[in-house]
């Protein structure tokens, strides 16, 4: 019961956050999208960890909420966006848009609503740091060694791209 | 009603859309990221309903290496927007226009 | 607990190892060695490792053909992965020499480095069917081309095409996610084989045509189909030309590849059919759907472009409506497919060498600059009548039995169901030949503006345009030394 309760307030403040992301109707600075980006993640780790995902909630603060976000909030204050907020938003771009999402999230919906997705089994699964990494290191050993290769080349392209061309 | 897959799934599809809806409406490339990083976390609560819901890690292994590849992508991203910003002096969407359509 | 050969994973992943190992190598003689060396000769050294790296590769799959199946489907490789590997391995080392006069950057050795290693992730996206690798892979591959696209470091346009690219490709990285957790929800598997058996068909179930919508959006931007190819003509136009030529070449391939085997090998039940009145929904009505807007639209934007990059980066859309052809033709179609993808990837590589050539001696790629080109350099011009006219799929070039085979797979399979595309595709390409012409007539009726002083063009860039034509004219002319090695079991 409390584990219900608690994933109606997780699931709302996520939503809610979102939705200040994208759209604050109090400012359009992007650093009051930051700040909700990472109240977004924080809850949803809250979600993970009611799904017995402990490893990953943890993953989710410390990569996102710690790393990401500290980026996104360096580049903002490195590029110093202040002319930003002034400009004009168009009603037909903005009309056009929502009901193109609004269509596919009617799409989503309509279907999630009709899809036989009874669990026939009870969840027992405890997504714990040594099940996961036992996995890690056996079976998805291949896709380990890909993913360090990838973070090699994110190395390369951030240091290449961001520094002053030297003359 | 008790909370099952299907309550997750409904979450996961709003946080999706409200993702995309940040890529298409908003001009300010570092919210539309933002957005795309929504996009992305949506797919991952997906993944870990059904993982928990199915009683099978692969979701959850699947959602680490996601959380790798988006961090990986946002460091990319952002110097790129950096690399915009010295030649043009913009972050704006609409600012983009070397080149007709 | 699963026991984990790691011998095994080494020895059937080891053309990759070798290149990352030669990205590696490039990356450290560029830092300890070659900080003082004057750059021509820095550049030459690099590229010519890098191109060194990719031949060893193709050599020790030539000499050792391992085949096997790492960890239920991690890593699969069979003879035609082999040579769809062979394909990308092939096209990177003539982006490599095509770069030989370039002078976009002084920074070669993240260069080289870079090429090699979205190489590697393109051939980990060929031979793997499993989910998860197939995302790492072509994210590892995609990252390596933003970063690529941008490398033109004088140029603003370079960033902002790279921008774009980036964020076109981050949106379809996300719905193809999503819909491949809604494939793993929906099968319990990640493995391609396995999700095929979970899934059976031949009816399609809501949620499921849901992930197969939002995969094939995914994956139809990395192919540039329409409607889905809206950062294709900034990225060839404004990238540096070796990059764009590999994004158009040998990134083409791979994602057409993997497009092919999530479908057919993943979804084998769930084809659908697209014949009016006789409609079943699944994934061969919905390619049908994607080819037609693509013909459609390449052809008939590419009529009004006044650049020559912009222009082949509309023709590539009508050839990725083309090659969609081959993918609704099945498992049987996929030979056809990886010949076209491949004769198609040397003849665009190609034209991008030419425009590349013509924009150092010009100072733009725009139709008007190509004017009296015969007289110039007819050796090059010669290579772009042949790469113009394979595009346009006139006998014998490479081009016209591609598209043969393509349409003729895509019949045999369907029993006449897809004839009104087939009709629809032999009708476009009589239209595609009206701008290729267009090119081609600047090259040899207009007569070249006065005053261009002659200079020698660079010898390596040359051999790699010779190179590409030869390939498109003997596979053109011999289709058969490529088809039946691809058809082979």
């Amino acid at each position: 019961m409390t584990a219900d309760l608690l994933f109606y307030l997780f699931a709302a403040c996520t939503l809610v956050c979102g939705f200040l992301v994208i759209a604050n109707p109090f400012s359009l600075n992007p650093v009051t999208s930051a700040m909700f980006l990472v109240l977004t993640m924080v809850f949803l780790a809250g979600l993970f960890v009611l799904l017995h995902a402990f490893f990953l909630a943890a993953i989710q603060v410390l990569v996102y909420a710690g790393a990401v976000m500290v980026l996104f909030l360096f580049v903002i204050m490195l590029l110093d966006l202040k002319a930003e907020e002034r400009r004009r938003l168009k009603v037909f771009g903005i009309t056009t848009g929502l009901i193109a999402v609004g269509a596919i999230l009617f799409i989503f919906l309509n279907t999630l609503a009709q899809a036989p997705l009874g669990a026939s089994t009870t969840p027992e699964l405890e997504g714990t740091t040594m099940a996961l990494g036992k996995l890690l290191f056996t079976r998805y050993l291949l896709p380990f060694e890909v993913v360090s290769v990838l973070l090699l080349v994110a190395m390369i392209g951030a240091i290449f791209l961001s520094k002053k061309e030297l003359k | 009603m008790s909370v099952g897959l299907q309550h997750y799934l409904v979450v996961s599809a709003v946080l999706f859309s409200l993702g995309l809806l940040g890529v298409i409406l908003r001009r300010n490339l570092l919210v539309i990221y933002m957005g795309l990083e929504m996009m992305l976390n949506a797919a991952n609560l997906a993944l870990v309903a059904f993982s928990r819901f199915t009683n099978n890690l692969d979701g959850q292994v699947f959602v680490f290496f996601v959380i790798t590849v988006a961090a990986a992508e946002v460091a990319v991203g952002l110097a790129l927007i950096v690399a915009l910003y010295r030649r043009r002096q913009t972050v704006h969407a609409e600012d983009l226009t070397c080149m007709k359509l | 607990m699963i026991p984990v050969n790691y011998l095994d994973l080494l020895r059937l992943a080891a053309p990759e190892t070798v290149v990352l190992a030669g990205a590696l190598v490039v990356l450290g003689v560029d830092l300890l060695a070659l900080r003082e060396v004057e750059t021509g000769l820095r550049r030459l050294l690099l590229l010519i490792l890098g191109a060194v790296t990719c031949g060893a590769a193709i050599a020790w799959m030539a000499a050792f053909p391992n085949l096997g199946n790492f960890m239920q489907g991690m890593l699969v490789v069979t003879p035609l992965t082999q040579w769809v590997k062979g394909g990308v391995l092939a096209l990177a080392i003539l982006t490599l020499l095509l770069s030989g006069g370039a002078s976009f950057t002084n920074h070669w050795g993240e260069y080289v480095a870079l090429l090699l290693l979205s190489a590697v992730g393109l051939m980990f996206l060929v031979s793997s069917e499993s989910l998860l690798v197939i995302f790492i892979a072509l994210e590892l591959a995609s990252l390596s081309l933003y970063i690529l696209a941008a490398f033109h470091h004088d140029a603003p346009e370079s960033a902002e095409a790279a921008l774009k690219y980036f964020l076109f490709g981050s949106v379809s990285a996300g719905f193809m996610l999503f819909g491949l957790s809604l494939l793993y929800g929906l099968s319990g598997s990640i493995d391609l084989r396995e999700i095929a058996a979970a899934l059976g068909g031949p009816f399609l179930d809501p949620l499921l045509a849901v992930a197969m919508v939002t995969v094939a959006v995914g994956l139809g931007f990395k192919i540039a189909a329409a409607p889905f190819h809206l950062w294709a003509p900034d990225v060839y136009q404004a990238a540096p030309p070796p990059s764009a030529a590999f994004i158009a070449s040998a990134s083409k391939l791979a994602s057409f590849f993997v497009l092919a085997k999530v479908l057919s090998v993943g979804m084998g039940g769930l084809e659908g059919r697209a014949v009016f009145g006789d409609y079943l929904p699944g994934w061969v009505p919905l390619l049908a759907a994607l080819a037609a807007a693509s013909l459609l639209w390449g052809n008939l934007a590419a009529i009004v472009q006044t650049n020559v990059r912009r222009l082949i980066a509309y023709s590539a859309i009508a050839h990725a409506g083309y090659m969609l052809l081959g993918i609704m033709g099945g498992k049987a179609g996929l030979p056809a497919l990886v010949y076209y993808a491949m004769t198609y990837g040397f003849t665009t590589l190609g034209a991008f060498g030419v425009a590349s050539l013509v924009r150092d001696r010009v100072g733009g790629d725009n139709l008007s600059d190509f004017a009296g080109l015969s007289r110039r350099e007819p050796w090059m011009a010669f290579c772009m009548l042949v790469f113009m006219l394979s595009l346009a799929g006139i006998p014998p070039l490479a081009g016209f039995f591609g598209k043969f085979y393509l349409f003729a797979a895509a019949l045999k399979t369907s029993s006449l169901d897809l004839l009104w595309l087939v009709i629809l595709a032999i009708g476009m390409s009589a239209v595609s030949l009206y701008y290729y012409l267009q090119v081609l007539k600047q090259i040899y009726v207009v007569p070249p503006p006065s005053g261009l002083a002659a200079a020698p063009i660079p010898s390596l860039p040359k051999t790699v345009i010779i190179l590409a034509a030869l390939t498109v004219i003997v596979l053109g002319c011999a289709p058969n030394l490529l088809l039946r090695v691809l058809a082979a079991p």
